[in-house]
Formats: C-alpha cells, structure tokens, sequence
C-alpha cells in the first residue's frame, strides 16, 4: 500500500459511512423487500398453513433448508479463517478484509439459525430447544445432535459477535472522534471510552489474541457438529465417518470463496483497490486451490469407500447422487466448479485476474450449495426399504425463503457497511507503517 | 383454529401469554355439548365404549360385527369374535362402512325431483308427503290393473328384509322383483344346483384342506366370503392342526390371492374350465376314481385329452399332469372357481367342471373339501333361487312394460355394461321410487328418493353365505340413531303397504319393521327346537341374540354326502369355448375387468379410506388403471403411468398404464369401481370403468353378465397420466426385506401355535 | 481418578429411568407372519380407524405423504410366468436401540417402561429428526392440520388424540388399548395377561398373521412363536434391536415348481 497517509486511511473509512449514494439505497431497499417478501411472506405463510406447502415427504423429511443452514454455516467459516487464523500466523494481508469477513461470518450464521426454525413443524415452541428449568420437569436430550448444534451454532454465534466486536473498538473510537450529528452518541456508547492508551491497546491484544485462539476450535467444532446431524443417522450415504473434515474442509472452502467474492464488491463499491490488492486475490486464490484439492481428494474417498464396500445401499444412494437425473446435473456441475475450475488457479497470471476470481469464486459457491443439497436431498430418498423410496423436489414456498436468505443476507451486510467500520482503520495503518516511495515488501 | 393461531402468535410475540390465554377464555363458547352427570342419557358413559353386535353389509357374505359406540356415535367396526365366519377379524370394506355412515355425501332426507332426469337437481319434501306421492302413484297402477307393472330392482335382500319386501310386492299383486348385483354368485349357484342339486352355496373348507386350486377366486379380496376364506387360508398356511397345504392359483391375472399361491398357473382367458375338465379327465384316467360310473365319466370327459388342453389353455402338459398327480395324491385337496372362471360366457359351464373335478378327486361332502350348507331356518330362504335377472328388467323397460320401479341400493346405471344400455332404459320407465342413500348414477334418474338407513341405523337379520357348514343368522341392530332424516327400508314398506291399502296392507301387520322382526322371530323361535331350548323365554332368547350377534349352532352341522352325475353335468360339458367380441386381428387384447379389494363393484368409491387405500398389488390410490404385461407394453410402446386408450367394439376408454409382471402377455386388466359420474365428492370423476366398453353379453342359463367377453386394442394418448401409486420401486435389492424359506422344507409350519 | 469416573457414570445413570433399555415391566412385542399374511391391508383400514389418521388426497399421496401408521409393502420379483409378489406389513418397530430416539432435542420420543417407542405429541416441536433417522420410515408428519369433512369427524375415536399440524407420529403398538388393559388388570390386582391387549391391525387380521403381547411372559403367544425358526427382524443388521418379530414366508424363491412344470 502506497503513499497512503493514516489520515487519508480514517477518511476513506468513513466515508464508506456517512456519504451516501443513491445506488446504496436502491440495493438496500430492493433487499429489504425481497428479503421480507421472498422470505417473510413465504415463512409466514409457512408458519400459518404448515410445513405441508414445502416438497417434503416421508422419506425426505429434511430439504433445501437443512441444506441452506449448512451452506451458510459453511460461508460463516470465512470470518473465522481469516481472521484468526491469519491472525495467528501473523499473516498481514489479512487486515484488510478481515472485517468484513467477521461480520460475513456473523451474519450467516445468523441466517443459519433462523434456517433453522424456518425447517421446524412448530417454530413457535422453538425455545423449547433450550435447556430450562420448567414445573413440568421437562429438559432437553442431550444424546441428540440436533442439540449439539443448539449449543455450538449459539455458542460460535456469540463468540463470532465478541470477536468482531472487540477488533473493532479502536476504529469504533476513531469513527466517533470523526463523525456528527446523531451518529456521534451512538459511536461513542459503542466505542467504550477507547481512548488509545497503551494499556488499552495492550489489552485489546490480549483478548483478541484469546478469541483469535479460542474460536478456531469452536469453528471447527461447529462444522463437525453440524456433519453430525447427518452422520449421526444410519442413513445410508449419510452414515460417514468422514463428515466431520469433510464439512470443515468444505466449510473453509466455500467461506474462503465468499471471501473473494466479497473482495471483488468491496472493492469496486467502496472504491478500496488501495487496501484490497491484487497481493490480497493471489493469496487467497492459492488457498481456494489448496482447499479444492483437499476436497476433491475427501470425496474421492467418500465415493471410492461406497463403492469398495458394494453394499446396495451405498450402491443405490451413489447411483441416485451420480448417474439419475436431475441430482447426477448438478453433482457433475459441482464436480466441475468444485474440483476442476480452481486448478485454474495453478497459474499464477490467472489468480490475479479479478475475472476468473469472481467466476471460479462464485462456482465454488454454487458448487458447495449443491454439494449441500445433494447431502439431503439424494441420500433421504434412497433409504433402506426401496418400497419407501420418494424423491424430492423443492415447492416455490422453499425456493423463495432460499432466494430470500441470499437477500436477507445482503441486506444485512450493506446494513453494517453503513454503521460499522468496514476496513480495520488501525491495522491498515500498521501495515503502512512508514509511507514508502515503491511498492510495500513485508518479505 | 384461527383464534388458536392467533393465541399462538400472541404468545410466540411475546406480547403477553397470559392476556391471550384470558382472551382466549373470555370467547370460548359455552359448552353446548356438555352431557349431564346427573341424568345421564341411557347407555351413554362418558369415555367408555360399549360394543354392539351386528351385522355388515358391505358385501353379501354377511359377517358379524361388533361397533363400538362411544357417546352415541359408532367409532370403530370390528369382527364380532363370537361369530363363526367373521370371528374377530373383518376386511377393509365391512371397517370402512363407517365412512358410508357417516359420509358427507348422503341423501339426509326424502327428495323429489325437481329438473330434468339425470340433472341430480332435487327438492326436499317431508316423509308423509313423499310417502304420499308413492302412494298416489302405486294406486293409480293398480286402478289401471296394471299392478304387475311394479318392478323391484334390488340386490339379495338377506332374512326378513327380503321377506317382507316380497309379501309387500305379493300383496300389491307384482311378482317383479328383479335381483341384482354385478357379483351376485348367480352363477355359483345355479351351477351347484344343477351339478349337486344343493341350493345354498356350500362350504369351502380351505381350514382343512391340504391342497386348494383355485380358477380365478380372488378369496383374499373380493370373491365370496373375503373374511371366512382368509381366516381358512391363514389356518392353512401355519394352523397347528395340519400340515402346511399347497395352495396353486389358475387365473390370466396374478391377483392378491395367486400372490399367495405357491404356484400361478396363467392360463389363456376362457379356458380355464378345459383345464379343470382335463386334470379331472387326468384323474379319472389315473384310475384315482373308483366310482361306479366310472365308464360315463370317461366318456363325459374324453374329449378333454392332455394335448388338446395343452393347446387350447397355454399350459404345460407336464404341468397339468403334475397338478392332477397332486391334486388327487395329496389328502383332502380342493378346487374352487370364483369370478376368473364364471365371469366368461359359458361362466355356468366352468363352475359345473370345478365341481366335477371335485367330485372324481373325492373332495365333496369332506373335511377340507366342500361341505353342503341348508338354509332350512328360513324355511329355504328365496337367496336360493335364481330368478329373473337384470336384463329382464332393461329389455321390460325398453318396451314400457315397466310403470313403476322401486330401485334400492344397487347401481345399475353404473355395473351394468355399457352397451346393455340399462341408464337409457330406466328413462323409458314413468316413475322411478329409490331408496338408496347415495345419490349414485341410478338414483339420480328417480323421481323420488326415500333414503334408506345404513345399516348401522337399522333393524335386520341375514344369512351369513356361505355358510360355515351350519346355519349362521346375524342380527342387524340399529347401533346409532340415524344421522339424517332417513328410514329403516322395511319402515318404508310396511308405511307404503299401509298407506296402499287391499292386500298390501294386510301383509303388513305390524307398525314398524322393528316389531315386525321381533315377532318374524318369535315364530322362528317357536318352530326350531335348536332355539327353544336355548333359553326359557323368547325375551330371553332374543336379549341373548343380540348381545351374541345372532343365531347359529354349530352342532347343527350335519354331514351330507355330495355327489355329481354325469347326467345332471352333461348338458353343461361342452368344448363350445367362452365368447369374446372383437376379432383377434383387430382386437388382440383380451380385457379383464376385475373386482378391486376396497371398492368391489364401485359401492366403496366414495369412502375416504378406501380411495386411499393402496390397492393391494398395484400400490394405486384414487384411481384406476389398465395392467399390462411388459412385452406388450413395449410393443405398444407404453411405460408405467402412460395414458392409454382401451378400444373394444363397444366403446373406448382413457387409463394410465400399469405395466405388470403378473399377467398374461395377450390380456389387460382393469379394475372395476372408479370412474362414477356421481356418487359423491370422493367418487367422482376419477379413473376409468371397463364396464362401459364390454357388451352385453350373458350366461344364457342365468342372465349374468360376462365380465370378460370382448378383446381389446390399446392404443397411447398424448395425454400426461395421472397415476398415483405407493410403491415406486417394487425391487427387494436383494436387502433381505421379506425373508423367505423354500417349501418342503424343516419349515413346513410353525411348530408352536 | 478412576472412583471419580465410577462416581461420575453412577451420577449419570441414576438420572436414568431404572432398567431403561433392558429390564421392562412389558415389554410388548409383535409377531408377523409373513406366511400367513395375504396383503389384504384389513390392517391398515383398522389402524385408520382406531388412531384417527386423517386421509390426505390424492396429490398428497402423489408425494408420499400418505398417512397409514402401518402399511403392506409389496415386492415384485421374476418375469412372466414366474412371477412373485411378497408383502409384509410395516410398522414401527419399536427398536430397543432407536435411532429416532437418539435424534430428538426435546425428548418427544422416548422408551418407556413398557419398551414400548412412544411419541409425545404434545413436546413435539417437529425437527424431523426422529423421522430422518428412523430406517423403517414408519413416522409420519403433520404436514397440515388435516380436516375430516363433516361429519365424518364423528367417527374420530375419542381415545386418541387429533393431531395438530407440525407435529410428528408413528405406530404406538395402539397404546390407548395397553393403558385400558393395565388399568383394568390394576384394578383386578393382577398382571396383563395375555390376550388382553390387541391392537387394532391384530384385531383386524384376517388370516391371524399378526399376534401382540409380552415377551416377558414365557408362556404367551409371542414368547412361544418369537422361537419360531423362521423368526427374523427387518434390517437386523442395523443393530436397532427391533420389537417386531417377523417368520420367514415359506416360498420357494428360486425358480420352483411352477417353471419346472411350466
């Protein structure tokens, strides 16, 4: 980053957040109503009818929003990665991406969760999920995954809040000491009194080096948690020890393609090309490779083991998933964007070129919902008595709710782009450090 | 439910439970059924059941029942344990009669017509004026002298009902009482008679028998006593008293009951009576018959050589062989022909050769084999007679000899073929009376409706037929109070008889039906020693028939030597081969309609549960469909769930294609029962009904229509199917779902039952 | 450190029900047999009956939400002439190790004492769990809250519970008739005996193919023809300890007398 002063850093931060144009509004309106149409308006009148307005049936009793919930916890894996992972191994072109990676993760799994109780029969009795002390005596089955995930999806929720929260503190301060008006009393309550003295920055390190640690586990937790709600079952395709990675790996993967994605938006709405280089896409389009072959090589051996043991079951499901129409579509496609199109990444003059990131980034997502849908939605169908067999195909109702998530989702990301500083003001200035005249060279 | 929405949006808010649960108590309504404590209703405990014995209706084989009642309304129809054709158990129609009870779609009270024939438009009136109406028009027949212008179409009408609506038909001066159902085993009967000279249909022991073949009776579902034979049948697989019997099916069509067989025999349809003659020819050849008109036999049965039959069935001759060498070797065997042989147009002929081959394997008259029933209680109940049949009634229409119908609870708008034209026909009659409490095809041409009760509301008795090789009369008692304005049928007639006056009147000489049954069976009580000494009083005997279900006495069982003779047989042996319309180039399929196991002959279409059914082989619900071999369907180039158009020479029809293993490569099968054009909102308009494409064509000796009588062609329509069926995929995958040991083996039966 | 764990495992299993899961006061069994059973599905009409199941239409059955508790599976193996049709009824089964058990958050389906998998309607909160684990696909779902046109809802058997919509259910081996059972055998200071429980598909059979009672009771049926040598349990290699017992079908699968003399 060049010939940047810490100045010029503050007032491009912020004014991402005061100065705005049309086109924001327009964005922020039209994914309101989508979000509230497509999936307000569908899940209320899901909620009113009943489940019955979905494609589910009696073999297939999970769908396309089981398969939602583990696609957005898997983009929720991004904030994670980079953020602390990065933070960990001290690898500095994380800073400048990092926040909104945290906030991705935040706001996913947030829509993860109301997936959640958009898939219950009675949503209204959600809170019997928790374990409280009832007259009836009643508590919780602490044997049933489903559980595991009401702990660990809350518990990643919360620490994922904390973590943006605290990293963004000292930029919190700086926006305060920045902004007018009826902004200045709510930065101000946000910015806890930070006044930048060294004790402060020395325990803001402290603690943020804590939750860097202490949340990589708990990502990686929650993505084995939530393979466990299928690997749990004796479905068969389901049934599988290798879940757990296989999740998390597929979870990194798909986060980290949400990543560059997003980098690409940034970029070209907030006019960041300063903060957000082509150093930025080169790195994580090598871990995009990286985590694309160890995908590719984890369901190799998921269908190879299928295919070893030769029992009808495993038989039936991988013929269902592979070769009948229209599942074998969209897992060859997933194949295609999954496995194929990142080794377009070997080279190195097509790692930085913003065109093929966003076209290989957005197939890997794509990819990585399919790879979710397929989980559900051709494993359920083909259960042990072929007598039960059914296949699945989603209702409008359900299409809507997952075109609305995507809005919801967006929605609430151009939200915090407005109320939250988006680039990490202080850790872009450590990063510049002293201007320099030529290109910076950590190495 | 929408106040409990809104309570739950309420408390799901987080606005306030406790407001909305106070909300929710302020517009509760007041309890309107509340039942008092204090005076309670008779027989009306709350939350406690009480069972009442019964009878079912739902087919003519006349199983007791026992329905619960629960604060006066009938919850559940079970089996009456006591009874000893029924015993407990019950098929799905007779458990599903509840729907009819109960259904929706009833006339709730009596009706006249208001628009155009057919045109379902009708007007309620009030009891006496619609008794009134009948009245007026039965006096105005009778002062033309035309009283044996008044026809009675109805199905066998079982004990005193029957009884009464014929005093009431002889009283009025009419002796046309024209009995009809599409499965009315006239056929069974007159060729029983004629062969054995038995009226009553006898026993069939399948309990007992070691060896049963069967041409084409679908005992499992529909043919007969579904009930009685299956509780026979399980006794004969794995009952602790027998060894396991063999059990081998002759039939075009794998139905629900060859799926049990242990052996299918798929002969070529309208032959099956060639292969019976033949195995008994085998038999009598085999020197197995030691009779003394041995010689007659052979002569009877000579043209029915191993090759010829080979030729004419498509069977094996090592396979008839093999069934004759089993059939007279393994001790007691026994054949039965249902429906697959006697619904052809020489149908009369099949059944006399299943009792021919009875009688030379020495199964007549034995345990295990068949047993001779009497109805003498009744004093030889009319349901022995075969009288005039349908197509009396349809050609007597078509030449306006008919004046007045009375038409109670049969459809033949609906089961007759098409081409007999019966709805056409009963629009030529001036006036037609129904009792019946749907508003199906046929009633909708009457006149005027006086809906009958169901048979959970009304008084009766039957004779359970066949019976168990002794007499078996079941009471039919009303269980609820009825739950529209109907009447009891015999109310009707004993209130017309006395609004008639004459000779009508007088042979009504009690008020209601329900006395008139009390004091039928005081007289009976009288006249039968069996009875009398039971109990020391009639009200006795009679508070005791009722909580039992009904009369029968199994020590009444009296063995009768049964016999068949060649001259009593010989007019109905004959190579003369079943009659199908359509020739084999133009049409090459050969169509078999069949009875479907919730829906018999249609009458169970507009119940709920068994639309929903699936039906036992094919898995379909809510409609029907054409089964057809997968060879034929690739050469017609159809797939499973195709539309199809089935043409014969009398008409088409629209089906979606069920491609099926178990049937012949040259037949198609279609159910029977869908497709009513009314009879309800579960009925309507779903499915096909081969019925309206075959031809009139009869057994001239009893007037039954002959089911499979016309060839087919099949053509695909563009159409997209409709077909629902359970089952998507019938392959076991080798899972080891339904595990299975070989026959003859250690398994033979269960050793501890 | 190993009387801590002792400690801890004797903590932890005193919140369990007593014997849970191997000594039952009942422990109410079933027996199939497959060859007495001629796929009537009288079964299925009684099990409508008795336990309020609602019919659901014709597009609903298209995508399998039909909602028999119990119903006949079918299947077709050979080619024409050789054709066989095997049916078995299927219903819950009642594992001893249930899956379905294992999935629910909230402990809307449990073991009970009788060994008995029942569903609680009423904690249900319908996260298809139970459904998606059980590999009998016996549950069946309230998909609406279904209505019975009237007055057909005058059949509905006061016993039972309607269920509302978004919840789940399943066979209950007719628990309604075991509570009335041991009620009366309380009241008459006695045991269940057998015979005195039936459940409705039993009671229905025509054929006797199906017998319930208590396997605990060395002398009822159950005991005496769960022995049987043609006993078996559906997908036993699942390990989930199956209530239901079913005896083989006696057929010859391969190719038998039929094609040899055909």
């Amino acid at each position: 980053m060049e010939n940047i002063s810490y100045n010029e850093v503050n007032e491009d931060v912020v004014r991402t957040m005061t100065h705005t144009t049309w086109k924001y509004w327009v964005a922020l309106v039209t994914c309101a109503v989508m979000a509230t149409v497509l999936w307000g308006g569908a899940w209320a009148y899901q909620i009113y009818v009943g489940q019955g307005v979905t494609g589910l049936n009696t073999p297939t009793f999970w769908g396309i929003y089981l398969a939602n919930f583990v696609f957005w916890i898997g983009i929720s894996h991004s904030g994670t990665l980079l953020s602390a992972i990065l933070f960990i191994t001290a690898t500095p072109w994380r800073r400048s991406i990092y926040r909104s990676a945290e906030a991705i993760t935040f706001f996913s799994v947030l829509t993860a969760a109301l997936f959640i109780f958009v898939h219950m029969g009675r949503p209204w009795n959600f809170y019997w999920t928790m374990p409280y002390p009832t007259t009836r005596q009643l508590w919780v089955n602490f044997t049933s995954p489903i559980m595991f995930d009401v702990f660990a999806i809350s518990t990643y929720m919360t620490s994922s809040v904390i973590f943006l929260y605290f990293g963004s503190i000292p930029d919190l301060a700086a926006v305060r000491d920045r902004v007018t008006g009826w902004r200045k009393p709510i930065y101000t309550y946000l910015a806890l009194g930070w006044r930048g003295t060294e004790a402060e920055w020395h325990w803001l390190s402290k603690s943020y080096t804590f939750f860097a640690v202490f949340i990589i586990p708990l990502a990686v937790s929650v993505h084995s948690i939530v393979s466990w709600d299928f690997a749990l079952s004796m479905v068969p395709g389901l049934n599988k020890t290798i879940f757990a990675p296989y999740f998390v790996v597929g979870a990194i993967f798909s986060g980290t393609a949400a990543i560059v994605t997003l980098m690409v938006i940034l970029r070209k709405s907030l006019k960041f090309e300063k903060y957000i280089t082509m150093m930025h896409f080169d790195k994580l389009c090598l871990l995009l490779l990286v985590m694309s072959l160890l995908w590719s090589y984890i369901n190799v051996v998921e269908v190879f083991s299928d295919w070893y043991a030769n029992t009808s079951v495993e038989n039936e499901t991988l013929r269902y998933r592979m070769f009948m129409p229209p599942h074998s579509y969209m897992y060859w496609l997933m194949i295609i964007t999954n496995s194929i199109m990142p080794l377009l990444f070997i080279f190195k003059k097509l790692r930085t070129s913003i065109f093929v990131c966003v076209v290989v980034s957005i197939g890997i997502n794509v990819g990585m919902w399919i790879e979710r849908y397929l989980i559900v939605a051709t494993t359920l169908p083909r259960k042990y008595l072929p007598n039960m067999w059914h296949g699945y195909t989603p209702s409008l109702i359900e299409i809507s709710i997952t075109v609305g998530s995507f809005f919801f989702f967006a929605m609430l990301f151009l939200i915090f782009v407005k109320v939250w500083p988006s680039v990490s003001i202080y850790e872009v200035k450590e990063d510049i450090g002293i201007p320099m005249r030529k290109g910076f060279k950590r190495h | 439910m929408k106040r409990r929405y809104f309570l739950k949006f309420i408390g799901a808010g987080g606005i306030g439970t406790g407001l909305g649960m106070l909300f929710g108590q302020a517009i509760k309504p007041p309890g309107a059924k509340l039942i008092p404590y204090l005076i309670p209703p008779e027989d009306v405990i709350p939350g406690l059941a009480n069972y009442y014995a019964s009878l079912c209706t739902q087919c003519p084989a006349g199983c007791g029942v026992l329905v619960k009642i629960m604060d006066g309304r009938a919850k559940k129809v079970e089996g009456n344990p006591l009874h000893p054709v029924s015993g407990g158990k019950l098929c799905v129609r007779g458990q599903a009669g509840l729907q009819a009870l109960y259904n929706p779609d009833r006339v709730q009270g009596p009706m006249r017509r208001k628009g155009a024939r057919g045109s379902t438009s009708f007007e309620p009136i009030s009891w006496e004026e619609a008794i009134g109406e009948v009245t007026t028009r039965l006096n105005d027949l009778s002062a033309k002298g035309e009283s044996d212008k008044l026809y009675f179409l109805t199905p066998e009408l079982g004990g005193h009902l029957g009884k009464l609506a014929d005093d009431f038909m002889a009283g009025y001066g009419s002796s046309n009482t024209i009995k009809y159902d599409l499965f009315d085993y006239r056929n069974l009967r007159y060729a029983n008679r004629a062969s054995m000279g038995i009226k009553a249909i006898p026993h069939y022991d399948i309990e007992n028998t070691k060896y049963l073949l069967s041409f084409g009776a679908d005992f499992a579902s529909t043919w007969l006593s579904p009930v009685g034979m299956s509780r026979g049948y399980g006794e004969m697989r794995q009952g602790g008293h027998t060894g396991r019997g063999k059990f081998v099916q002759v039939e075009p069509r794998l139905s629900l009951t060859a799926a049990n067989a242990d052996e299918w025999v798929p002969a070529k349809p309208g032959t099956e009576a060639v292969l019976a003659l033949a195995i008994a020819k085998e038999i009598v050849d085999s020197g197995h018959y030691k009779g003394s008109d041995l010689k007659t036999w052979k002569k009877l049965l000579s043209p029915f050589g191993l090759s010829y039959a080979s030729e004419v069935t498509d069977v094996d001759k090592k396979r008839i062989r093999h069934i004759a060498k089993e059939f007279m070797s393994t001790r007691p065997s026994l054949a039965v022909g249902g429906e697959g042989i006697s619904g052809y147009s020489n149908g009369v002929s099949g059944l006399v050769a299943v009792n021919i081959l009875n009688h030379v394997a020495g199964n007549l008259g034995i345990k295990g084999g068949v047993q001779a029933n009497s109805n003498d209680l009744f004093g030889g109940n009319d349901a022995d007679t075969v009288g005039a049949g349908i197509q009396t009634l349809i050609n007597a229409a078509k030449e306006s000899k008919v004046g007045l119908l009375f038409h109670y609870n049969n459809n033949p708008a609906f089961t007759t073929p098409g081409s007999a034209k019966a709805a056409d026909a009963l629009k030529n009659v001036p006036f037609i009376v129904s009792f019946s409490s749907f508003l199906d095809e046929t009633t909708a041409l009457s006149d005027i409706i006086l809906p009958s009760h169901t048979s959970f509301e009304d008084w009766g008795d039957d004779f359970t037929n066949p019976a168990p090789g002794f007499q078996v009369a079941t009471i039919m008692q009303p269980v609820v109070s009825s739950v529209y304005k109907t009447r009891s049928l015999g109310d009707i007639f004993i209130g017309i008889g006395k609004a008639v006056g004459g000779t009508a009147k007088a042979k009504m000489p009690n008020d209601t039906f329900a006395t008139h049954l009390k004091a039928s069976w005081k007289r009976l009580y009288a006249k039968d020693k069996g009875m009398s000494a039971s109990s020391f009083t009639f009200e006795t005997f009679w508070r005791e028939t009722l909580a039992r279900g009904g009369w029968w006495n199994e020590k009444s069982a009296k063995k009768r030597k049964l016999s068949v003779s060649t001259r009593s047989v010989a007019r109905h042996v004959s190579k003369e081969p079943a009659k199908f319309e359509g020739e084999s180039s133009k049409y090459p399929l050969y169509l078999l309609p069949y009875a479907q196991a919730g829906h018999l002959d249609g009458r169970g279409a507009n119940i709920p549960w068994l639309q929903e059914l699936p039906d036992p082989i094919t898995s379909v619900v809510w409609d029907s469909w054409v089964e057809i071999n997968p060879k034929t369907a690739k050469r017609l180039g159809v797939k499973m769930g195709d539309m199809a158009e089935i043409e014969s020479p009398f008409g088409k029809v629209l089906s979606p294609v069920y491609v099926y293993e178990g049937i012949r490569p040259d037949t198609v099968a279609i159910p029977i029962g869908q497709v009513h054009k009314l009879y309800g909102r579960y009925a309507e308009k779903r499915g096909a009904n081969p019925l309206e494409i075959l031809p009139s064509t009869v057994d001239t000796r009893t007037e039954v229509y002959a089911l499979n009588s016309t060839r087919v062609r099949i053509a695909k329509v563009s159409r997209p199917g409709d077909l629902v069926k359970m089952d998507v995929y019938t392959d076991e995958l080798g899972r080891g779902i339904v595990q299975t040991v070989p026959t003859g083996g250690q398994f033979k039966k269960s050793s501890h039952h | 450190m190993s009387g801590i764990l002792t400690k801890l495992k004797d903590k932890l299993q005193s919140y369990r029900v007593p014997g849970y899961r191997t000594k039952f006061e009942y422990k109410w069994t079933m027996v199939v047999d497959l060859d007495r059973c001629n796929g009537c599905e009288a079964c299925v009409v009684a099990c409508y009956a008795e336990n309020n199941l609602p019919v659901v239409g014709k597009r609903d059955c298209d995508i399998s939400r039909r909602f028999s508790w119990i119903r006949i599976e079918r299947y077709i193996e050979g080619e024409y002439p050789d054709v066989k049709v095997k049916f078995i009824p299927i219903m819950c089964q009642h594992c001893d190790a249930a899956p379905c058990e294992l999935g629910c958050p909230v402990y809307a389906t449990y073991h009970n004492q009788d060994g008995l998998n029942v569903q609680v309607y009423n904690r249900c909160v319908g996260t298809f769990t139970c459904a998606t684990y059980c590999t009998y696909d016996v549950r069946r779902f309230n998909w609406f809250t279904y209505k019975w046109d009237s007055p057909l809802e005058q059949q509905l058997n006061p016993d039972v519970t309607v269920r509302e919509m978004g919840v789940m259910e399943k066979c209950t081996f007719c628990i309604q008739r075991i509570r009335v059972a041991k009620d009366t055998a309380k009241d008459e200071g006695r045991k269940v005996t057998d015979g005195d429980v039936q459940t409705a598909c039993m009671q229905s059979c025509p054929t006797d193919a199906i017998t319930f009672g208590d396997l605990n009771d060395p002398n009822s049926k159950v005991s005496k023809l769960a022995k049987s040598p043609r006993r078996y349990r559906l997908l036993e290699e699942l390990n989930t300890d199956p209530s239901v017992i079913y005896l083989k079908r006696v057929m010859d699968e391969k190719k038998g007398h039929g094609s040899s003399h055909g």
